[in-house]
């Protein structure tokens, strides 16, 4: 069943991207999945479909005329002479900017960092365009965008199916403005799904992590001279970013070409700004629209209203880590939580803590490190690796079931979460490896493959400590390639230490060869990394 | 034009491409396969057209036609061996006829369809198939886990699928 919800998943997530499905209806043996494809395709129907780029008609024209035999006369072969002397500038300019630094970064880099520093807002015209194996390439969207360093945004669909899309994040309140369907959609601000693309911060912080960025070789984008950059991420692919020479602030990003498709985000225009201009930040239902409230929350004017919703007096500690502030406090009603929304301005950072009554005994996601306060758990769930997301800690204790979350890093959340703790937090030190009785082998070659087919939206299972283990005592139990369901269920595999690098996984099902799977981030050690089988303790009669 | 001559590829292909891509990408809700196969219906069918046995106002039914016979054929799973439909079967009668009446109405039965999920479901279906996100963003709108996305989506599927076996 769950290879059948995975399949399904890879299906509509190609169609999304309007490609080609691995396995559709003519390949699949499953007549189940056969009928659900064809019911996704039915669903897509409601959207409007993508048109061809606009050479479309002229490529068809070439590749028909081409195929029944006619004959097209062939463009002349570039001359590549006046590269030549570019080629030399270009070098010139590698050596000058991959001098290295006294701490081992290009001075590209931290020149990208300094100038970012300066940088309140700013405002420009993404376009992203994607490009096939085949050297086809074609304008994928084409967005207004306005972001600040708080993490608020204001992003317009100006291109495509989607033309006239506003998504919105004040700080406070997320909408969505649809125009096709005279829609606006409410979302709560946080958590955020949404990144605005090609995020000028975000990339300069990945650049800095990178294993290396280095020039190589320069450019001209939309009429401005760009050096440009080589980052390889750790386990991920090379890819580029084109750096203004002047502003000191990338300008283009090109992806690698993953699954025969390469995507460029290309700021055509961009200006700085103090900061976002506040009509663009500010709520208002446009005439012939519906408000579609998606957010559950009400906001309440203090504690004593919050109780009289919910039943019980929500805890509101005073002594609050440096920096931290009561910016508001929420209630969710239909499920008796209350919300209290911290701002920490020196870290830009929003941070919630909820707390409702405990349903229930806490079941930790499998991907969580798990800690402990007392002699409750703990799950920690770090935020991705600088991409600005949010990261969370969810625990209980007299019967009431706590979270803190935001986009900070695990000390910083552990730090507030500990002020609602009654006792001391306790993480698991980052190296408690325990020996398996039986070692596995891996090859890093094939890890590193499946870590950038899972960076790519495949093999996603990998991403999953405890899919992982099923998977590996499925097959040591049908050595042949599991037919049908998995022989052991999901329910019975749990996480019975998880320190975010490694990890063992229970077998609870005593038919199992298997009593523990020890596996391990071998190629990327944060929540994006895939995990990797090392070892197992066969089971004991 | 009469029976088409010989050099009006071009002209052919830019006069019919639009309503045949449309028809196509219906089918496959991809720009990948439907360029493809259009591309395939093309090189199919020009003979046929530039032979004159196609009267021009029919040009579009017949091209649609041979598309869908590449469709009805499993186009994909013959992608490899070649296609094989035989274009001298097709007669003037079997032309492929769907036109907006039939996609207004499959339309319609589709969203009385969705309606009939509950509301969990319809999110999902909405926020993953029609607005086309991510397993984790839908998952960080939903507050669930990326899993639990998949088992939604397929349970919500697997739902709209009966319930559209019952419109058929």
């Amino acid at each position: 069943m769950a290879d059948a919800e995975q399949k399904l998943s890879e299906f509509i997530d190609r169609l999304n991207a309007d490609l080609q499905p691995e396995e559709d209806e003519h390949t699949t043996k499953s007549d189940e999945l056969r009928e659900l494809y064809r019911t996704v395709r039915k669903v897509r129907r409601l959207r409007e479909p993508t048109m061809p780029e606009e050479d479309f008609a002229e490529r068809l024209t070439d590749a028909v005329s081409r195929r029944v035999s006619r004959s097209k006369p062939h463009a002349k072969r570039k001359t590549w002479g006046w590269m030549t002397a570019a080629a030399a500038v270009a070098a010139a300019l590698v050596l000058l900017l991959n001098m290295p630094m006294p701490w081992g970064k290009t001075n590209i880099v931290k020149a990208m960092a300094e100038a970012f520093r300066e940088v309140n807002a700013y405002h420009g015209v993404l376009e992203i365009v994607a490009k096939t194996a085949d050297g086809e390439s074609r304008l994928q969207g084409k967005l207004d965008i306005w972001a600040d360093k708080n993490g608020r945004y204001y992003v317009k669909s100006l291109d495509g199916s989607q033309q006239g899309l506003v998504t919105v994040n004040d700080g406070k309140n997320k909408w969505q403005i649809q125009p096709q369907d005279r829609e606006v959609h409410l979302f709560p601000a946080l958590p955020d799904a949404y990144r605005v693309q090609f995020e000028i911060g975000h990339e300069i912080e990945e650049a800095e992590r990178a294993l290396s960025a280095s020039v190589i070789g320069e450019d001209v984008i939309a009429g401005r001279t760009a050096s440009i950059l080589e980052v390889t991420p750790e386990g991920g692919l090379p890819y580029r970013i084109w750096v203004d020479a002047e502003t000191r602030l990338p300008l283009r990003k090109q992806t690698a070409m993953v699954h025969a498709i390469q995507y460029t985000f290309t700021y055509s225009q961009i200006e700085f700004a103090d900061a976002i201009p506040e009509p663009l930040l500010t709520y208002r239902l446009p005439d012939g629209f519906t408000e579609i409230a998606a957010n559950p929350e009400q906001i309440v004017l203090d504690a004593k209203e919050a109780e009289t919703i919910v039943g019980f007096a929500p805890q509101l500690p005073e002594d609050l880590p440096s920096g931290y502030v009561l910016d508001r406090i929420a209630v969710v009603p239909d499920e008796l939580r209350v919300k209290a929304y911290y701002t920490n301005d020196s870290q830009n950072s929003h941070v919630i803590v909820t707390q409702g009554r405990a349903a229930g005994k806490l079941q930790p996601a499998p991907d969580a490190v798990i800690g402990e306060t007392g002699d409750s758990a703990v799950e920690v769930l770090p935020p991705a690796a600088g991409d600005g997301s949010v990261g969370s800690i969810r625990w209980q204790q007299d019967g009431t079931e706590w979270a803190v979350l935001g986009n900070q890093p695990v000390d910083r959340l552990a730090a507030l979460a500990e002020t609602f703790m009654t006792a001391p937090l306790q993480l698991p030190p980052a190296d408690n490896r325990t020996k398996p009785i039986a070692e596995v082998e891996y090859d890093l070659a094939i890890e590193k493959a499946d870590q950038q087919n899972a960076d790519a939206g495949s093999s996603v299972w990998k991403l999953d400590p405890v899919f992982t283990a099923q998977v590996f005592v499925s097959l040591q139990m049908m050595p042949d390639g599991v037919v049908g369901d998995y022989p052991i269920a999901l329910e019975d595999l749990v996480v019975a230490s998880n320190n975010g690098v490694q990890a063992i996984v229970e077998v609870r099902d005593e038919s199992a060869p298997i009593a523990r799977v020890y596996v391990e981030r071998v190629v990327r050690q944060d929540d994006t990394g895939i995990w990797t089988v090392v070892g197992y303790d066969p089971r004991t009669p | 034009m009469a029976a088409a001559e010989p050099g009006s590829i071009e002209e052919l292909c830019s006069k019919t491409w639009k309503p045949l891509y449309l028809f196509i990408y219906f089918k496959v809700q991809n720009r990948q396969e439907a360029e493809d196969i259009t591309q395939e219906t093309y090189v199919k069918a020009m003979s046929h057209l530039l032979s004159g046995k196609v009267a021009p106002n029919k040009y579009i039914a017949f091209l649609k036609t041979v598309a869908h016979n590449l469709l009805r054929d499993g186009w994909r799973r013959k992608q490899r061996r070649g296609t094989t439909v035989d274009i001298d079967a097709i007669h003037p009668q079997d032309y492929a006829t769907e036109g907006p009446d039939e996609s207004s109405i499959q339309r319609q039965t589709l969203e009385d369809a969705l309606m009939r999920l509950n509301l969990e479901q319809r999110t999902v279906i909405e926020l993953r198939i029609i607005q086309g996100y991510s397993v984790a963003e839908t998952a960080r709108f939903m507050n669930v886990t990326e899993e639990a996305v998949r088992v939604k989506q397929h349970r919500a599927l697997r739902k709209l699928a009966d319930l559209l076996k019952n419109y058929d």
